[in-house]
């Protein structure tokens, strides 16, 4: 445990507020770190060390590579990547737009108990209600697919990750992106430009997968328009979906300065 | 509330110690002073902080005083009195000084080297010297010819006379956090004894001339609540502060709320902006290239000029005139003429490394914190805890700010 001392002390110097304190080994201190655990921050979150953040970032980041599809270990792959620095960029991020804010304060989850499919499934062509339950219903997931934040410290930043991941499918409706690898493959790369977390980067190893044909057409066509976009727009995690549900998807776009995606 | 003024200078032990020696103190209204004996100032991009006179293990029994804190009103007043009592001056007021110029040679006494000032009544003064203590833009200076370089900050300082909670205890602290746009400073002034829950205490808030703008605009209640956010929210927060309009007391609220902070070294909570006492002031370095001139003497901010992050501004001043002072009198004992460059020599040669190294080492401090580029905030975070916890470099600086034996004599 104390080996890790110096190390711990720099990564707090730069990312909190409060200047560290010396850890001084007492009498009563104990030296089996399963009982020195940190009690969580909020439910569900799962506390680490630093030894342990280290082994689950690289076993998440092996087993994502060698099966892509579970979900799972990238999820977690996303978590445990996006501290110390991206998340709390992304929250500073949501903490400097009004919206962003008003997110942060009310802190809605997107989950079939909070979204209507049926009424979305109702409304008229083009808006964003309906463009992300037709998503939903091409795809064959719900809105309950997407797991729990636990190894995020911060409570606040835990949020954000959430939400973040609930609104993945929004992207795909906002974006109108093809649904072939291209499109998957593109959208991650948007996201990452606007989001800058480095699982979305990560992700782009999937290209490698890709035949020459579908590889150059997201070389010369799809990479193109995400970074450019990416950059360009306004930040993606600042949209209140559950407001935007009723707008027209070109309106939304035009609003955050999104080009719609070649064909 | 009581009123205090918002023209308050922080007095180092040594500038106080001057003051009474020419037996001022005494006529100060001393309860309008207070003393603060601990220093908390810290990064408000990474956390990084120091601490001085902390009640830590080596720490003597009895904390020393850092500065005392006083109204400028309180110390010019105690000042005429002293005046006063001494006699054998004539003071001149409600008179505005119209030029100065050199008198003539009337063929029985040469005073064309004599500098004379011309009154608005009429009358003229003849000065064997000439004494500058005119300020920034200094009349004196201008007329005698000496160059002040230096440039202008582009920031204001933001000034306001406040009451905070009261953190009842017997020392007082004084705090400092360094933002990118300059540094937010609380500074202790007499506790409330009306209400012993309550403290009174001086802001001098350093910021671009947009957020001064802002800050100035605002109804008091928000004003308080933008200074509790300006000394607790992190940089996300305030930049969302200082560029919306917004409920500011109510986006305090919520964040103390979401971050819920605990450090108990934080400031004292405001509660209040006493009505009329916001003001602010352009910030500027400037050094004259002499101080002296033949028959002509510069003190204080006609000389020099430094951001008001350190507190030394009037304290360089006084060191001025307790250096002139000592020329003058080594002159007069020596017979020779006080107003020759000769015998005001020593006083420029002294005053003029020891200011400009003081005026250079708060510019840099004022660049230094001027960023959040993070390599920098890193390096600049590192050293500030690194001094923190070498006992022996904080009392260094600490006996170089309060005035005492500097280190290049």
């Amino acid at each position: 445990m104390h080996i890790t001392t110096p190390l711990r002390r720099s990564v707090q110097l730069l990312s909190t507020a409060t200047a560290p304190a010396l850890v001084v080994p007492t009498i009563n201190s104990r030296p089996f770190s399963v009982l020195r655990r940190p009690r969580p921050n909020y439910p569900g979150h799962v506390p680490l060390t630093t030894p342990e953040r280290s082994l689950l970032t690289i076993g998440s980041a092996l087993m994502s590579f060698f099966d892509p599809r579970r979900g799972d270990m990238i999820a977690v792959l996303g978590e445990v990547t996006a501290t110390p620095y991206f998340i709390y960029r992304l929250r500073d991020a949501m903490l400097a737009s009004p919206t962003g804010r008003q997110i942060l304060r009310d802190r809605p989850r997107i989950t079939s108990k909070t979204i209507d499919l049926d009424k979305l499934r109702a409304m008229p062509e083009n808006t964003v209600g309906r463009e992300y339950a037709m998503w939903l219903d091409k795809e064959g997931v719900s809105p309950d697919t997407r797991s729990q934040v636990r190894y995020i410290d911060d409570e606040e930043c835990a949020y954000v990750m959430q939400r973040y991941r609930e609104s993945h499918d929004f992207y795909h409706a906002l974006t109108g992106l093809p649904i072939i690898r291209e499109g998957e493959i593109a959208l991650k790369a948007f996201e990452f430009a606007n989001t800058l977390l480095p699982m979305t980067g990560l992700s782009m190893v999937a290209t490698l997968g890709l035949k020459g044909e579908e590889r150059k057409r997201l070389r010369d066509v799809y990479f193109p328009w995400a970074f450019r976009n990416g950059l360009r727009a306004e930040e993606v995690i600042n949209i209140y979906w559950e407001k935007e549900l009723e707008t027209d998807v070109d309106v939304l776009r035009r609003r955050i300065g999104l080009e719609r995606p070649p064909e | 509330m009581t009123a205090f003024t918002n023209r308050v200078s922080s007095l180092t032990p040594s500038s106080v110690d001057f003051i009474n020696r020419i037996g001022a103190w005494n006529h100060l209204k001393k309860y309008r002073t207070q003393k603060y004996e601990q220093m908390h100032v810290w990064d408000g991009v990474s956390g990084a902080a120091i601490d001085f006179g902390d009640v830590g293990l080596e720490a003597p029994a009895k904390p020393g005083v850092i500065a005392t804190m006083c109204e400028n009103d309180n110390l010019v007043r105690g000042l005429l009195r002293r005046i006063h009592e001494l006699g054998g001056v004539e003071m001149i007021d409600k008179t505005r000084v119209k030029s100065i110029g050199y008198g003539t040679d009337d063929g029985e006494m040469d005073l064309s080297g004599w500098p004379v000032v011309q009154l608005d009544n009429g009358r003229e003064l003849t000065a064997r010297l000439l004494v500058g203590a005119d300020g920034q833009n200094s009349p004196v200076r201008t007329f005698a010819g000496i160059e002040s370089n230096g440039w202008d900050y582009g920031r204001m300082g933001v000034v306001a006379t406040l009451r905070t909670e009261s953190a009842g205890e017997n020392v007082r602290t004084a705090y400092q956090r360094f933002l990118p746009t300059g540094p937010i400073a609380l500074l202790p002034m007499p506790a409330d004894h009306k209400s012993p829950k309550y403290d009174y205490a001086t802001l001098v808030w350093s910021t671009t001339p947009e957020i001064a703008q802002k800050l100035k605009s605002l109804p008091p209640a928000q004003f308080a609540s933008m200074v509790n956010a300006g000394l607790r929210l992190p940089m996300a927060d305030l930049e969302y502060l200082y560029k919306h309009e917004c409920d500011v007391t109510e986006e305090l609220n919520w964040r103390e709320s979401v971050l819920k902070l605990k450090d108990p070294k934080l400031p004292p909570k405001v509660v209040e902006v006493q009505e009329g006492s916001v003001a602010s002031f352009p910030l500027k370095m400037r050094h004259a290239d002499s101080y002296i001139a033949e028959r002509i003497a510069l003190v204080g901010d006609a000389a020099h000029t430094t951001h008001p992050l350190a507190g030394q501004g009037l304290n360089l001043g006084i060191g001025d005139v307790e250096c002139l002072v000592k020329t003058l009198e080594h002159g007069v004992m020596d017979g020779k003429d006080i107003g020759s460059v000769l015998s005001l020599e020593p006083y420029f040669s002294e005053r003029y490394l020891t200011n400009h190294i003081m005026l250079g080492v708060v510019d840099k401090l004022h660049k230094l914190y001027g960023t959040d580029f993070a390599p920098v905030v890193a390096a600049r975070s590192m050293g500030l805890s690194a001094v923190n916890s070498l006992g022996w470099v904080k009392n260094m600086l600490m006996k170089q700010a309060a005035g005492g034996k500097t280190l290049i004599g």
